[in-house]
């Protein structure tokens, strides 16, 4: 084995003196921590937000002819519920929050490899969900996280606020993609090859080329947008020469991407989180790696799956439909995989555990669900319904979110030195998990019998199972005030967990908990996969971490 | 070659120093070639949008609208890609310390670059004023050709007082013969702004 | 290496027991799915609806034992290898790296689904888009905030609130919006199609059911899209389609398509010059007609070959595609929902003018 990326001395050794001023270290930090744990803070508040929003659908709908809300107020809310969701909340936790927090770490770094230009990127980040939330005040936008034109072009004012909201975003993660990259192919500790990257690591690589390529032509297209709203220069009105459609193939030229920005970290998460209470290897660690991989590359070439009903030319159906279902045999090697770790292991049912393994569940059917859609003849049935809806939040929700709270529950030891309350984690899971399903799995059954998506009234045939959808999720929402409780709580009186409550085996877990400033007291040597519980762990130079000796000296300004 | 020319020189130092200037080079490079790389990619999205409404459009350019001027845009771009031989060249002599001769190619750059704009601002004049040939009153041949040129621009334009402020960085000694990572930066930005130029003379104005 | 630390992997009883249990479970799954196909919920009412009904069918089927074995596996492995309380706090579980045979299994075994379901599917698509006879009636439907409207050959106007057919006659529907995106879904039919502004999408299908089945907008277009699901599609037998067609025939005899302004009397075609009537086009109809395939609208409808398309035998004003009528259309105007077309007069063009576009519409094939 050839060894990668040998640092010993030079930057990686290179320490700036902690900042003392409580701006500089809690507010404009540099550190790759504290910018993890504000977009992680950030991206919950907007997950609270969100979720109300969510909830005042759900109200709606409890009633065939809606009356909480006018219809209008109504387009306004999903519209904003479902941007919030995938730019404010989904994307940045993932990559943002736990990139940030944990990828340096597991990689053997002192920090990001720009740290400036990460500070800058996390405060685009708030500042582009005030934006975003505030366009209420001016009519927030109607047409939907997608805002197809026409429709985007006539509303009101609050959708040119929704472009430069979304539009910073985008900056915001392109600029992470290009930081993370750069950290991940530059700045691992010695002896991590790539083959030796843990697989959270694994995860970030494939998602950061997602970042920074995709979000730059969302950019294009929201310009564009923005520029005819404000301008009236032409791109997408037919009645000036422009095209509807062009607007449909820029939109998800990026966000078909953009769903594996939001999938591929919770997939890292979960190949974390399944070996270590397993107490056994991950199972395939290198078709797992590979497969995000694939799955990054071929999520470039599938997104005209969103536009089988819109007038792509019959022929061109056919590759986007057979791409996206050969997508399904890497994400199938991933699920096979991680059952697979199961086997044989000794599982402790932790918090952060119980939604790994629903995750696995809730993941593989929104996966199916997904090559069902990506059949072009059965698409013309179902396109634009609660299929639909139901498909993308087994997939995000069930999914992503799914990740992102066994993250939490993993990392927040890490973060604060305390462990969250596992039987109110326990409560929050099964809350959850319960209150998920009832929601959105009744979903298929409305789509594919005739309930389109995005309206704020419907056919009364179907208000039954509207109606116990909408209680079904405020069952979901109780397990998640559950979950900010005991996170709240534990914050200050949760019980103390020690640098490595978890047995975890991969470097963050190595030194204390919270990390120092400069992460590292050495940078160690890394000459093994880090998932073999049977043998001694594979690092040097980590004797000192936890002991009482000196931090290692601070080179001076230059 | 005299070192000795160069302001501030520094004298061989290898070590810890030297090591670290390596490695932060080395992180910047990448990460400014992956920012470029993202710059190719939003220049990339509005060429296909130019393509895809050209191609649903009925005819290039539209009825009503002349073909563009490829004889006074190529002598424009003659200037542009004059001006990317100057920093190229501007770039070998500071590394081989010849600090005088970097200077006038530098200034000979930017001069380059401002006069490339000026064109092009002749170009919108004489589109606007002769032609009636505007942003937004033209349809897509004007939604298309302003933006992708008029970004294309903002580049130059951008780039021009970049290279300024490297120069004057230079001249107050900055970067040395061994540490210019600046220069290298601009010179990347520079040819970008070429290479981008390249296509979209070739898509505007001879196809 | 490590293949060579992996201990030798033996499945117990209990796994092949879980396994057949499953496999019991799977296909009563595949059972149920092919004994309560899809049309048991959901009536079926065009011809191509069966066969998407059959692709569900294979689809959910396979999906449901897919499912049932992943999830059956990971509740059993949760159950059988948990960490029990007389284990040492520091226990490990089998150190298994990998097996390279069972990876090959089941990376091959999803990719041969694929290209059974890729086959599958690929053959439905043939028999919706390709396959379904292109000579039925050719009719519109036009999408509006919020409601549609439909039109029929030689019937003057458009028809209002309900879309009638005649069970067994092929139909070849063309959709189009004359604002922002609406979409033409038919539950009954498993077709949709979006109508985008600017865009003509067409569907093809057989009425097979008579009756009264609903049209929803699945796209969102506005204030009240929710309501736009009230209209209905009525499949009739042919004899009463008849009836009605004729019936409407007879009362949107007195509409007319065309302005106010009368048409002076048949113009003499002789003689027309392409060449002048091509740059006539590009000065006085480009901007709302693209000389491209008729579905590239602009405001009208592309009008290459015009006079010459099988797909298009008759105008927009539903009169068949002679010369004499396209002078008809140019003379007198056409009031359509989408835009208004102008009138001789408006448009400032001669008898001579006319008869040179007519001959360079015909001389586009």
């Amino acid at each position: 084995m050839t060894v990668a990326a040998v640092h010993g001395g030079g930057i990686a050794d290179h320490i700036h003196p902690e900042p003392q001023s409580f701006i500089r270290r809690y507010i404009f930090s540099i550190d790759h921590k504290i910018i993890g744990i504000q977009y992680i803070i950030t991206g919950f508040v907007f997950l609270v937000l969100s979720g109300m929003l969510a909830e005042l659908i759900r109200v709606q709908l409890m009633h065939a002819n809606g009356g909480l809300v006018s219809n209008d107020t109504y387009n306004e809310i999903y519209s904003v519920h479902g941007s919030a969701m995938v730019w404010l909340v989904i994307i940045p936790l993932v990559t943002g929050g736990f990139g940030n927090f944990v990828m340096p770490l597991q990689i053997g770094a002192r920090d990001v490899a720009f740290p400036w230009l990460n500070m800058l990127s996390f405060w685009m980040f708030p500042v582009a969900g005030l934006m975003l939330f505030s366009s209420f005040l001016i009519g927030a936008p109607v047409a939907g996280w997608t805002e197809y034109p026409p429709m985007s072009l006539q509303a009101g004012p609050g959708t040119s606020m929704w472009c430069a909201a979304i539009f910073l975003i985008g900056v915001s993660s392109t600029l992470t993609g290009i930081n993370f990259l750069v950290t991940i192919l530059k700045m691992r500790a010695p002896g991590m090859t790539f083959t030796r990257m843990p697989l959270f690591v694994w995860a970030q690589l494939a998602t950061a080329p997602l970042s920074m390529v995709a979000t730059t032509a969302l950019a294009a297209a929201l310009a564009a947008l923005f520029i005819e709203r404000q301008f009236g220069v032409p791109f997408y009105d037919p009645t000036k020469g422009g095209s509807p459609i062009l607007w449909q193939h820029m939109f998800w030229f990026y966000s078909h991407p953009a769903v594996y920005i939001m999938i591929l970290p919770a997939f890292g998460i979960i190949s974390e989180v399944l070996p270590t209470f397993s107490r056994k290897p991950i199972f395939g660690y290198k078709m797992i790696a590979f497969s995000s991989v694939a799955i990054a590359l071929a999520g470039f070439m599938v997104w005209a799956h969103h536009m089988f009903t819109s007038g792509l030319a019959p022929f061109l159906q056919l590759p986007f439909m057979i791409l996206t279902f050969v997508i399904g045999v890497p994400t199938g090697i991933k699920i096979f995989s991680w059952m697979a770790t199961l086997w044989g292991g000794k599982i402790h049912f932790t918090s952060s555990m119980l939604f790994a393994i629903g995750f696995l569940a809730l993941f593989t059917f929104g996966g199916i669900t997904g090559i069902l859609l990506a059949a072009v003849p059965f698409d013309f049935h179902v396109h634009g319904t609660y299929f639909v809806v139901a498909h993308f939040h087994y997939v995000l929700v069930g999914g992503s979110l799914m990740g992102i709270f066994a993250g939490t529950y993993y990392w927040f030891p890490k973060m604060t030195g305390r462990l969250m309350n596992e039987f109110w984690g326990r409560l929050h899971f099964w809350l959850f998990f319960i209150g998920f399903n009832g929601t959105f799995l009744p979903m298929h059954w409305l789509g594919i019998l005739g309930m389109p998506r995005r309206v704020p009234v419907y056919d009364p045939q179907f208000q039954g199972w509207n109606q116990f959808e909408s209680i079904m999720s405020f069952v979901m929402t109780l397990g998640i005030l559950i979950f900010f409780a005991n996170l709240l709580v534990s914050i200050r009186n949760g019980k103390k967990g020690g640098a490595n409550p978890w047995n975890a085996r991969t470097l963050e877990w190595q030194i204390p908990s919270p990390p120092h400033y400069y992460n590292f007291k050495n940078i160690p040597a890394v000459y093994a996969l880090p998932y073999d519980f049977s043998e001694p762990l594979p690092y040097t130079g980590l004797e000192n971490e936890l002991t009482d000796s000196p931090a290692p000296a601070t080179a001076g300004a230059h | 070659m005299a070192v000795a020319t160069l302001p501030h020189a520094q004298t061989a130092d290898h070590g810890e120093v030297d090591r670290l200037y390596a490695e932060t080079r080395d992180l910047r490079l990448n990460g400014f070639l992956l920012f470029l790389v993202s710059d190719v990619v939003l220049f990339s999205s509005f060429i296909f949008a130019y393509l895809y409404m050209r191609n649903t459009g009925q005819g290039w350019p539209p009825p009503g609208i002349n073909r563009l001027d490829v004889a006074f845009a190529a002598l424009n771009s003659v200037v542009l890609f004059g001006s990317g031989a100057t920093m190229h060249y501007a770039l070998e002599n500071w590394k081989h310390g010849n600090f005088g001769r970097y200077a006038g190619l530098m200034v000979a750059t930017i001069v380059l670059g401002a006069m490339f704009l000026c064109g092009q601002g002749y170009e919108y004049t004489t589109l606007y004023f002769r032609e009636h040939v505007s942003w937004a009153g033209s349809g897509i041949f004007g939604a298309s050709f302003f933006t992708l040129t008029g970004m294309h621009g903002f580049h130059v334009f951008v780039g021009v007082w970049y290279l300024t402020v490297l120069l004057l960085q230079s001249v107050h000694g900055v970067y040395t013969k061994q540490k210019y990572f600046g220069l290298t930066a601009g010179t990347l930005y520079w040819h970008f702004v070429d290479v981008i130029w390249v296509v979209l003379f070739s898509i505007f104005y001879l196809i | 290496m490590v293949e060579q630390r992996d201990p030798a992997v033996k499945l117990d009883r209990g796994f092949w027991i879980v396994t057949a249990v499953l496999a019991v479970l799977s296909i009563c799954g595949i059972i149920f799915w092919y004994a309560v196909p899809l049309q048991h919920w959901l009536p079926e009412s065009a011809q191509p609806a069966d066969q998407v009904d059959a692709l569900f069918a294979f689809m959910a089927a396979t999906s449901t034992a897919l499912f049932v074995f992943v999830c059956g596996y990971i509740l059993y492995f949760s159950i059988a290898f948990r960490a029990r309380s007389t284990d040492a706090p520091d226990a490990i579980g089998v150190q298994i790296h990998d097996n390279h045979k069972l990876e090959f299994w089941w990376a091959l075994i999803p990719a041969l689904f694929v290209i059974l379901l890729s086959v599958l599917s690929v053959k439905i698509w043939w028999g919706i888009q390709i396959a379904q006879p292109n000579n039925g009636m050719v009719l519109e439907a036009i999408g509006h905030q919020w409601f549609y409207t439909f039109r029929y050959p030689n019937v003057k106007g458009e028809v209002p609130d309900e879309m009638h057919l005649a069970l067994g006659v092929p139909v070849t529907l063309h959709v189009t919006s004359s604002d922002v995106i609406h979409s033409f879904w038919v539950p009954t039919m498993r077709l949709k199609a979006d109508m985008v502004p600017g865009l003509i999408n067409t569907i093809r299908f057989t009425p097979s059911a008579v009756g009264t089945y609903k049209i929803i907008c699945t796209e969102f277009c506005g204030t009240q899209h929710g309501e736009m699901n009230k209209q209905t599609v009525v499949i009739q037998s042919k004899a009463d389609f008849d009836k009605w067609y004729q019936a409407t025939q007879a009362a949107h005899a007195n509409m007319s398509d065309a302005l106010a302004t009368v048409s002076t009397g048949a113009i003499n075609l002789a003689g027309g010059d392409a060449a002048a009537g091509q740059q006539l086009f590009s000065q006085k109809c480009s901007a709302c007609h693209a000389v491209g395939p008729f579905s590239q609208r602009i405001v009208g409808p592309g009008l290459k070959g015009v006079l010459d398309d099988p797909a298009h035998p008759n105008l927009v004003d539903g009169d068949k595609a002679t010369p004499a009528d396209v002078a008809k259309i140019l003379q007198n105007g056409f009031k359509g929902d989408l835009g208004v077309m102008p009138n001789q007069a408006q448009n400032g063009l001669s008898d001579k003018d006319i008869a040179n576009l007519v001959a360079y519409l015909a001389s586009l094939k």
